[in-house]
């Protein structure tokens, strides 16, 4: 008797679960904690329930991209002008010891100091001795700074001048094809023509907008 | 044919064997075994290094551009970015310095290289903002996903 009572009782408030709406949970779980006294007991063990609003965190409650800081333009222009003050100070004053640049010549990039020599593997139309400014530079640093060309630096910016010192050729180089089995085999000497530079100074102008 | 003195009858080979065969030899003095005394084991392992050498000569250009990839790579994340993003970034901010020059930058001005890696950081911080937007949908648009919120 008592069994088919609670289970038409449970019936009941099936029926009542799926008629009412999900904020009415509350009483419902009472009449379940009456009704098992095992389940009011779980209940009343556990902390107090929390809001409704909350939802705890998964790995879908973030987008997987990492979060972008996003900086006004105002603060950016800010940081620009700090930033530009500072070099100009430095390259006022000439306060830097030796400097670097990142040369653009003969097809190559080559990073480059004073006193530093170089050997390209062509013929330049200069006679030794002459002295050459290198144009193309896109980078220029030092201790403290460094200017970054987008992609060159401007000519009255940057001065970087060197000497050609000497103008060979280089060691025989053997190229030659064999193919094993097919009688064929072919050997040429190349000889290729060098010019060695010597880099003398580098030059910054303190003029920055 | 009529070889009336017997001066007549010797045959008169080339005169510059020897050098032709030194010739060989000298770029086989430092080979190990017989290959370096004997000259029809040296023609051989001769013939094998200059094919070698010319072939090297185009595979080293290769692996130098391998290695300043390992290490622009290495030094990016040190800063923490990815060899990928930096090279698009700075490509898209104009900065055409080549891969070389930025492996012996990162080797020899660690300062530069961070600011290098800063440009490019800014680049791509700014291409995700363009990317996300606002974060909110556009208007005239219905989604459950906003309503869920």
């Amino acid at each position: 008797m008592a069994l088919t009572l609670r289970s038409g009782y449970l019936e009941m408030l099936r029926t009542c679960w799926r008629l009412q709406a999900r904020h009415v949970k509350i009483p419902v779980l009472n009449q379940m904690g009456l009704l098992y006294p095992a389940i009011a007991r779980h209940q009343s063990s556990q902390s107090k329930l929390p809001s409704s609003s909350y939802v705890p965190p998964t790995s879908l409650s973030r987008p997987p991209w990492p979060e972008v800081s996003y900086i006004s333009s105002d603060e950016e222009e800010r940081h620009h002008k700090v930033v530009l003050e500072n070099v100009n100070t430095l390259l006022a004053k000439e306060d830097y010891g030796r400097l670097f640049a990142v040369v653009h010549f003969a097809s190559r990039q080559w990073k480059v100091t004073n006193e530093d020599l170089i050997l390209i593997e062509n013929h330049i139309d200069a006679e030794c001795g002459d002295r050459i400014r290198l144009e193309k530079v896109l980078l220029v640093g030092g201790e403290e700074f460094t200017l970054i060309g987008r992609p060159l630096l401007g000519r009255d910016l940057v001065r970087v001048e060197a000497t050609v010192i000497e103008k060979t050729e280089s060691w025989p180089k053997v190229y030659m094809r064999f193919w094993k089995r097919h009688r064929y085999q072919k050997k040429r000497i190349i000889v290729q023509p060098q010019t060695v530079l010597r880099i003398n100074t580098i030059e910054v102008a303190p003029r920055l907008t | 044919m009529v070889f009336l003195t017997l001066s007549c009858w010797i045959r008169n080979r080339g005169p510059d064997r020897y050098w032709k065969v030194q010739e060989v030899l000298s770029n086989a003095r430092h080979f190990r075994g017989r290959k370096n005394r004997c000259y029809s084991l040296a023609v051989r392992a001769v013939r094998r290094a200059f094919v070698y050498a010319t072939k090297a000569r185009k595979i080293k250009r290769r692996n130098m551009r391998t290695l300043w990839i390992s290490r622009i790579a290495a030094a990016s994340r040190e800063h923490g970015m990815k060899y990928p993003a930096l090279m698009h970034n700075l490509v898209k901010s104009s900065v055409e310095v080549n891969r070389r020059v930025l492996s012996d930058l990162a080797i020899t001005e660690p300062k530069s290289f961070l600011s290098l890696a800063k440009l490019a950081r800014a680049g791509q911080q700014e291409g995700f903002g363009a990317a996300l937007g606002d974060g909110k949908e556009p208007p005239g648009v219905f989604s459950r996903i906003v309503t869920l919120q």
